[in-house]
């Protein structure tokens, strides 16, 4: 009977035990990363009583937490991959809108710049309208600052974030480390496995493989050491390593990811990062710079093409024309590996060679070369590298000056701080060059009805340019310029002198005279207005062949693909995560039907133990009547 | 398939968000009527459409500038039908002055007539476009172009025209320089002229040059010199002798290409002097014959040099006809072309607003079915996620 009583009582508690364990199901039903638990029940060996063995009830041999380790390391990889590209799907969308809305888009504004410059063309000696088209300049210029000023803020505000994820990163293998402790002496003193902690920890792993690609090794003694980058050890043990963030070789504004050992910082490889801090380095290499690049390239398009037509105009002062815009140079920064002292003064050349990346500019000891930092293809540079002859590469001259030593870097920022860098470069609307700087003119007392075409600027740099000249018939069909030698006359062709370039036609008579001057006073005069407005529709970028605007747009097209491919990558990698977590969910979460039944089911098997040990009292007073009689 | 309660819960939430996404995006895009909102649900789309939108704009600026030159034009084509009739009405006051029975009070108030058509002449010349810049002074549109000096009159203007963009790939001139309206016109017949010596005795007058042969003509000056009043010779202006003649009234007389008509009875001593032609304005063709008039016609001398002052006068007025017709044309030719690009304009315009509507623009039927479609579909996901999560084992125990 005692026996009976031992059974009974061995049934009360494993049920009780059961009604507990599913009490704390029940109570952890809401908690995320919840794995459900279940008693174990297995029975107490019975002893051989000479006639068979007989049992001696239940027991809860263990609490078992229900879990897939390999689901859980499948989450891992998806967690990291759906977190590095929903860190790129939100900064993609925060310019997806910027470049193509009708209010802050560039391309409505450059339209009426562009359409200012032709209403002066059309009334050239119009202050009201000359004022127009430097207001409607000036609104372009801070059209391209907004958007600039955005795109470096969001630049800007990465550091922030890569340095919050890298703390981010740090506490959880912090604390990684520290649960992993507890784990390994919880299990070292009861042997039974500490299911809450197993569940903390997992939380915590979860958590940094938002931010982190990373793999999970488990050890015999319940610790899992986690490991980032190409190898790399975040969490041994019970020791946790740290990663940092230090400012870039060449640029001091952006910081990369290092991993911290005593030894020093190892830099980590931006592509072997993964999760939202992947995702904030790749967006930055692969859609933010470009998108400043490419917003460079078109603005430094219109600016070096604008000046330069618009120095071979005169203005209404009878000046030639000075630069419209400011163009800001090249910035040219010095790696801090340098051991050397070199440096370079960086202008713009032919801005249509630019090639859509930065340049490094090495020196290998004896000579230089020039490469895009993008891939590292090399770039053919012609020239010396002095102020006489400068290297040409690329669209830019470069000068170098200072004593580098072998093996030392300058990294040359084409184009991505030339939007921010582009201010009107005069404010004077009279200055504005819409005249061409000179004028041809068929002399009163010509016999001959030859007409001379309008001059044509084809060297600005000729000192001469306004002075007059006069081109004499000597014979038919031989003319002097200024009283000096004598070229062959052909019908049409064109003549270049001083620097002008203008045809004859017809029939000159011997003596006939045509006269090259300086445009004073033709305030009229709208040659050079259109030929600056032409440059609306003329190739200036990418060697010739690309428009101001069509830069724009596939600049557009180019921001608007990327965060299209971003989403729908992101779309793919989302339901990955999701089926993943669905799976993990189906087999660790706590379904509250399934422990509403377990509850009546341990009640019930609670209170058959029960009658058992009110049945053990029964046969005890039986017992206790037959005797006492 | 067991069910985490937790994850089906959260599974019903994130399902009616994705529908409650898809609906506020349907609902922004009727309201802006918009297919794209971002660039990124459609690249291409939206990057053409940046190009289509530029093209718009320029081609809205094409007509803008093209209804700046047209009101030039027209301002011209005004001026120059006013020059026109004046030089119309001149031609007929200076056939009345050749007139032989033109009494000598008569003369003089042609002579006060052309002076004032001389002066309203200069004034049409000097006119603005409207917005203060002269119409004829070709770029310097600054200053008036054509003063009257002691000396003559003087051009103060340029010969250059502004071009005015009214398509992709098409200018037009919006005016004509006053050196090709009034200043650059030949004098004399247009290859030479031919005038009386001022110290002429006789009655000889110039009726008509013509040039007869123009590769004989070498553009020099020849003489013709009556050494009586039946013979004549011509020299050219090395002083050599080209051609000796008699004279027979009416009769042409030919040397070096050209033909000289003489009328009258020269006397002896006479010289007719032939001049290549020269530019010179048409003020100062008419200036020439106000001189003359002016200097009265007492002797018969005095009026045979009226008569072939006039009679070259009337030829060079015919030449600034021709040479304002001729502008005229050309202004016609501007406007039409004008006319013409304006229309294909309009038509590019509409092209590119169909490409950019075809782009951009919703499909409202479709929309709105949408719509209804997406906010049933999440009405029904409320309710079966409150019917689901209402069921639980526990409301029975």
């Amino acid at each position: 009977m005692a026996d009976l009583l031992n059974t009974a009582t061995s049934g009360l508690l494993a049920f009780q035990r059961s009604l507990d364990v599913t009490a704390h199901n029940v109570a952890n039903a809401n908690t995320p990363g919840y794995s459900r638990q279940v008693a174990e029940f297995s029975t107490v060996p019975g002893q051989n009583q000479g006639n068979g063995y007989v049992g001696n009830g239940v027991q809860v041999s263990t609490v078992k937490r229900i879990y897939d380790q390999f689901l859980s390391i499948q989450l891992q990889t998806a967690a990291s991959g759906q977190s590095r590209l929903a860190m790129m799907n939100s900064l993609a969308g925060q310019i997806d809108g910027l470049l193509a809305d009708p209010q802050t888009g560039l391309s409505p504004a450059l339209q009426s710049f562009f359409n200012s410059v032709q209403d002066v063309s059309n009334d050239p000696a119009s202050l009201p309208a000359r004022q127009a088209m430097i207001g409607e300049a000036e609104s372009f210029l801070q059209r391209l600052k907004s958007i600039d000023t955005r795109l470096r803020q969001i630049d800007g505000e990465m550091n922030v974030r890569l340095e919050e994820s890298v703390n981010e990163v740090n506490r959880l293998a912090t604390s990684i480390a520290e649960v992993n402790n507890e784990i390994v002496l919880a299990e070292g003193r009861t042997g039974q496995p500490p299911n809450d902690l197993l569940d903390q920890r997992n939380r915590l792993i979860n958590e940094l493989s938002d931010l982190v690609s990373i793999s999970t090794l488990e050890q015999d003694d319940g610790a899992v050491n986690v490991f980032i980058g190409t190898g790399q050890t975040l969490v041994l043990g019970s020791r946790a390593e740290a990663l940092g963030t230090v400012p870039s070789d060449f640029d001091p504004t952006r910081r990369s990811v290092v991993y911290r050992t005593p030894a020093g910082d190892a830099p980590l490889a931006d592509a072997a990062l993964g999760g939202a801090i992947g995702g904030l380095l790749e967006f930055r290499g692969a859609v933010l710079d470009p998108s400043r690049q490419s917003l460079g390239e078109t603005a430094l398009g219109l600016a070096v093409a604008f000046n330069g037509q618009h120095q071979k105009g005169m203005d209404l002062y009878g000046n030639l024309g000075v630069d419209f815009f400011d163009v800001a140079a090249p910035t040219v920064l010095t790696s801090q590996q340098n051991a050397g002292s070199g440096s370079a003064t960086v202008s713009y050349g032919d801005v249509g060679a630019l090639a859509g990346s930065d340049y490094i500019l090495d020196y290998d000891g004896a000579s230089y070369s020039l490469r895009r930092a993008d891939n590292d293809q090399a770039i053919a540079m012609t020239g010396s590298g002095t102020v006489g002859d400068p290297f040409v590469a690329g669209g830019l001259e470069i000068v170098v000056s200072g004593s580098p030593a072998a093996g030392d870097e300058l990294l040359i920022r084409s184009a991505l701080d030339a939007a921010g860098g582009l201010s009107l470069g005069l404010s004077d609307p009279q200055a504005i060059a819409i005249a061409a700087p000179t004028r041809s003119l068929v002399d009163g007392n010509n016999l001959g009805d030859a007409s001379i075409g309008p001059t044509e600027v084809v060297d600005i740099t000729d000192p001469n340019l306004q002075a007059t000249a006069v081109i004499e018939f000597t014979a038919p069909g031989t003319y002097s310029v200024d009283g000096a030698g004598a070229f062959a006359y052909t019908a049409g062709d064109p003549i270049i002198v001083n620097g002008n370039q203008f045809a004859i036609e017809g029939s000159p008579e011997v003596g006939d005279r045509f006269i090259i001057e300086a445009n004073i006073g033709a305030q009229g005069d709208n040659r050079n207005g259109l030929e600056l407005s032409s440059l609306q529709t003329t190739g200036v970028l990418n060697g010739g062949t690309v428009t101001i605007n069509e830069s724009y747009a596939s600049l557009i097209a180019d921001v608007g693909n990327s965060a299209s491919r971003i989403q729908s990558n992101l779309d793919a990698q989302t339901v990955l995560r999701d089926n993943v977590e669905s799976s993990i969910a189906a087999k660790s979460g706590v379904n509250l039907d399934e422990e509403a039944a377990n509850l009546i089911r341990f009640q019930q098997a609670y209170e058959a133990m029960a009658r058992v040990v009110a049945v053990t009292g029964t046969l005890f007073d039986t017992l206790i009547g037959a005797v006492r009689r | 398939m067991r069910v985490s309660s937790l994850s089906s819960f959260l599974q019903g939430v994130k399902l009616m968000q994705r529908i409650q996404s898809t609906v506020y995006e349907t609902q922004e895009q009727i309201s802006t009527g918009s297919r794209i909102l971002r660039p990124s649900e459609d690249p291409i789309g939206a990057s053409n459409s940046v190009t289509f939108r530029e093209a718009l704009s320029r081609l809205d600026q094409y007509d803008r500038n093209a209804n700046a030159a047209r009101t030039r034009l027209e301002y011209e084509e005004n001026a120059l039908g006013s020059i026109n009739r004046a030089l119309n009405r001149w031609r007929e006051l200076a056939l009345r002055a050749n007139n032989a029975t033109e009494p000598v009070e008569s003369r003089q108030q042609v002579a006060i007539e052309m002076d004032q058509l001389l002066k309203d002449l200069v004034q049409v010349a000097n006119q603005t476009d409207g917005n203060g810049r002269y119409l004829f002074a070709g770029t310097r549109d600054g200053t008036a172009p054509v003063t009257a000096t002691t000396g003559g009159f003087v051009y103060n203007g340029d010969q250059n025209q502004r071009l005015i963009q009214i398509g992709d790939s098409r200018e037009v001139f919006d005016g004509d320089s006053g050196a090709d309206v009034f200043f650059n016109i030949r004098n004399g017949n247009g290859e030479f002229r031919v005038l009386p010596n001022t110290g002429n005795t006789g009655t000889g007058i110039v009726r008509t040059t013509t040039l007869v042969d123009p590769t004989a003509y070498d553009l020099d000056t020849y003489t013709l010199r009556f050494l009586d009043p039946v013979n004549y010779e011509v020299r050219d202006s090395a002083n050599a002798v080209v051609t000796t003649g008699s004279y027979v009234d009416g009769q042409s007389i030919e040397f070096a290409g050209t033909s000289i008509n003489i009328g009258g009875e020269p006397a002896a001593g006479d010289e007719f002097v032939s001049e290549p032609s020269r530019y010179q304005s048409m003020f100062q063709s008419i200036q020439n014959i106000i001189d003359t008039l002016r200097q009265g016609t007492s002797t018969q001398a005095t009026r045979a040099q009226l008569n072939s002052a006039v009679n070259n006068g009337i030829q060079e007025i015919d030449l600034a006809l021709e040479n304002v017709s001729e502008i005229r044309t050309r202004v016609g030719i501007r406007l039409n072309a004008i006319d013409g690009q304006l229309d294909s304009n309009s038509g590019a315009s509409l092209l590119a607003e169909q490409a950019i509507s075809e782009l951009e623009d919703l499909d409202y039927a479709e929309a709105l079915s949408r719509l209804t479609q997406q906010a049933a579909t999440l009405e029904a996901t409320q309710a079966s996620f409150a019917r689901t999560q209402s069921l639980s084992l526990f409301r029975f125990l």
